[in-house]
């Protein structure tokens, strides 16, 4: 007698699985222009390679014979797949059934997806849609009590989830309109995105929000992208899912598939020696005139290799993952387009969750230095620059990775100080248009020679005396003859520098383990 | 054509306009010049077209993000 009946309905419970939350809710999902689930999990893995792992998770119902008189699948759908060729784990919430809350969900299932990707050292993606989990006030009802959240009658989640912060790679993807345990685990990630018009992100939604006596908000005015695209909880804003998952295997692309392996080199068919002529005149010699950095930065990394985090956050610095001859950086730039370059608390903020990130993952980093230092003034003081930026100059200090330093303008006040780390593989250059100090000369003139200008005949003549002593003062050139700066060179030849250091460094990288936990 | 907004890129202070209701602008022109951290920072059209509203005056302090222009663009806006 062979086991054909029970494999037969396996196979049929696979198969009533498919159909997800029934073709009714799948038209209402399409019809918010949103992809079911398993249509999302097939666009983001390589064709064929989903393996589904609690395909079987669900809910039954029973008469008093045993017999099966009713089901719905689980609304957590998970399980390996390749991204690219690379093996992943991919969970993502199913908001055709009761919105993808804990109703019709599995917390071990959950949870066990978190274990699995830290137990078998894999990518993280989360697809993550309607409650993503959470609570239901219906619950209540089928168990006959409440409960302490994330206490003792369930397997803890959350802990699993912020430990494989510092284990794997995650990406958080907000494909719906999420709240609570679902924003949680879209924000404890690595790289996070939202669709524009389409998603929405928020420790709770209008229903509670507009109870509270605030002014009633839609979703979108509550937490949408012209939200969110500013406040820092999500990296970035793209224009459709299919954007999302396509960025998300680039994303992952520079990274290793965990703390212990490398981030893979890539083949690339770019000259590590390619001269760049633009270079020579990209930072303007007027002083108060900007440079476009994004140029600068495309000049130098392997062709189309820049792939920009966090646009429109923090943006006077420009963060990224690019390449060198194949080899995967961080890479930072300042812009001085946004306050001068200046580190604003966002800024700051942006600054140190990807150096923190590129130090769990063994990425080196780039840093273009053009820093006039922290931001100050009023609206720099009340959001509290000053602490945003210790941390910042803590994460740089902290990062144990080869560091390069190309100072391509400025580098004075705190900011400008902590360019690099002192104690690691570092190296530092500097292209004829640096200059350097702890104060920017026109406001360090104001303040050592307020009596001196404001007692002379003509101050302002005055000021411009000592300004032009000053500046003479500032060449590079007296700097690198006491070898404070170790080399000046051509930023035409700017990526040959890079690339001969990621060379020289890529066999001192370690996949030793982080000594402190990472946070999102 | 569409209406464009003209977003100021950082905070600051308006310090010159360069530009005048009518100008026709292309993609990149300065409309205006803001100061911000001792920076001359232009304010750039993202698109071709004819300016058609100043918001802004010289001196005036501006955010991060704030319109400070409006365009009518010769294509479909985005």
């Amino acid at each position: 007698m062979s086991w054909q009946p029970e494999v037969d309905e396996i196979t049929a419970r696979q198969n009533a699985a498919l159909k997800l939350g029934g073709e009714a809710n799948i038209a209402r999902h399409h019809s918010r222009h949103r992809l079911t689930v398993r249509e999302r999990i097939h666009a983001l893995l390589d064709d064929g390679s989903f393996e589904e792992i609690g395909s079987l998770t669900g809910n039954s119902v029973y008469d008093e014979e045993g017999r099966r008189i009713g089901s719905a699948p689980s609304n957590i759908v998970c399980g390996f797949g390749k991204a690219d060729g690379r093996t992943i784990f991919v969970t993502g919430d199913d908001f055709t059934l009761k919105g993808g809350s804990s109703e019709a969900g599995n917390v071990y299932k959950q949870r066990h997806s978190e274990l699995l990707v830290r137990d078998m050292k894999v990518p993280l993606v989360r697809l993550v849609d309607g409650s993503g989990g959470g609570g239901s006030v219906r619950d209540l009802e089928d168990i006959g009590r409440t409960y302490v959240p994330l206490g003792r009658h369930r397997p803890p989640v959350v802990p699993v989830v912020v430990e494989n912060l510092s284990r794997v790679p995650v990406v958080g993807l907000c494909l719906g309109s999420v709240a609570g345990i679902g924003a949680i685990r879209v924000v404890i990630s690595h790289y996070s995105m939202m669709v524009r018009d389409s998603s929405h992100l928020f420790v709770a939604g209008p229903p509670l929000v507009n109870q509270t006596g605030e002014t009633p908000r839609t979703k979108e005015e509550l937490g949408g992208a012209g939200i969110h695209g500013k406040s820092g909880a999500i990296d970035d804003i793209v224009d459709s899912e299919l954007e999302a998952f396509e960025r998300t295997r680039r994303f992952l692309s520079y990274l290793p598939s965990s703390v212990d392996d490398l981030p893979p080199r890539a083949c690339i068919d770019d000259d590590p020696d390619r001269v760049e002529e633009s270079l020579i005149n990209a930072v303007p010699r007027e002083r108060r005139r900007p440079h476009k950095v994004r140029k600068i930065i495309e000049a130098i990394v392997d062709r189309g290799s820049f792939f920009e985090l966090s646009r429109t956050y923090g943006k006077s610095i420009v963060i990224g993952l690019a390449r060198f001859d194949g080899w995967p950086v961080l890479l930072m730039a300042g812009d001085p387009f946004t306050m001068g370059a200046a580190w604003t608390a966002a800024a700051s903020q942006k600054i140190t969750r990807f150096v923190d990130m590129a130090n769990t993952f063994h990425l080196p980093v780039v840093h273009l230095v053009d820093c006039p230092g922290f931001e100050i003034g009023l609206r720099g003081e009340t959001a509290n620059t000053i602490r945003h930026g210790a941390r910042a100059i803590c994460a740089i200090s902290a990062f144990k990775g080869p560091w390069c330093s190309i100072i391509i303008r400025n580098a004075t006040g705190l900011g400008g100080a902590a360019h690099q780390p002192v104690e690691a593989i570092s190296m530092r250059y500097a292209w004829p248009s640096a200059r350097w100090g702890s104060l920017p000369i026109e406001g360090g003139i104001e303040a050592a020679y307020k009596t001196e200008i404001e007692t002379a005949p003509d101050p302002e003549a005055k000021r411009t005396e000592i300004y032009a002593r000053l500046e003479a003062i500032q060449s590079p050139f007296r700097t690198a003859e006491v070898y404070d700066i170790e080399e000046l060179i051509d930023p035409r030849g700017t990526r040959s520098v890079i690339c001969r250091f990621a060379n020289r460094t890529s066999g001192l990288r370690q996949t030793s383990p982080v000594s402190l936990p990472l946070r999102p | 054509m569409a209406r464009a907004n003209i977003l100021s890129p950082t905070a600051g202070s308006v310090w010159k306009i360069e530009m005048k209701l009518g100008d026709r602008v292309e993609e990149d022109d300065p409309i205006m010049i803001l100061e911000s951290m001792k920076m001359e920072i232009p304010v750039m059209s993202d698109a071709p077209g004819t300016l058609i509203e100043i918001l802004v005056s010289v001196s005036d302090s501006v955010n991060e993000d704030q319109v400070v222009a409006m365009i009518e663009t010769d294509r479909d806006a985005n």
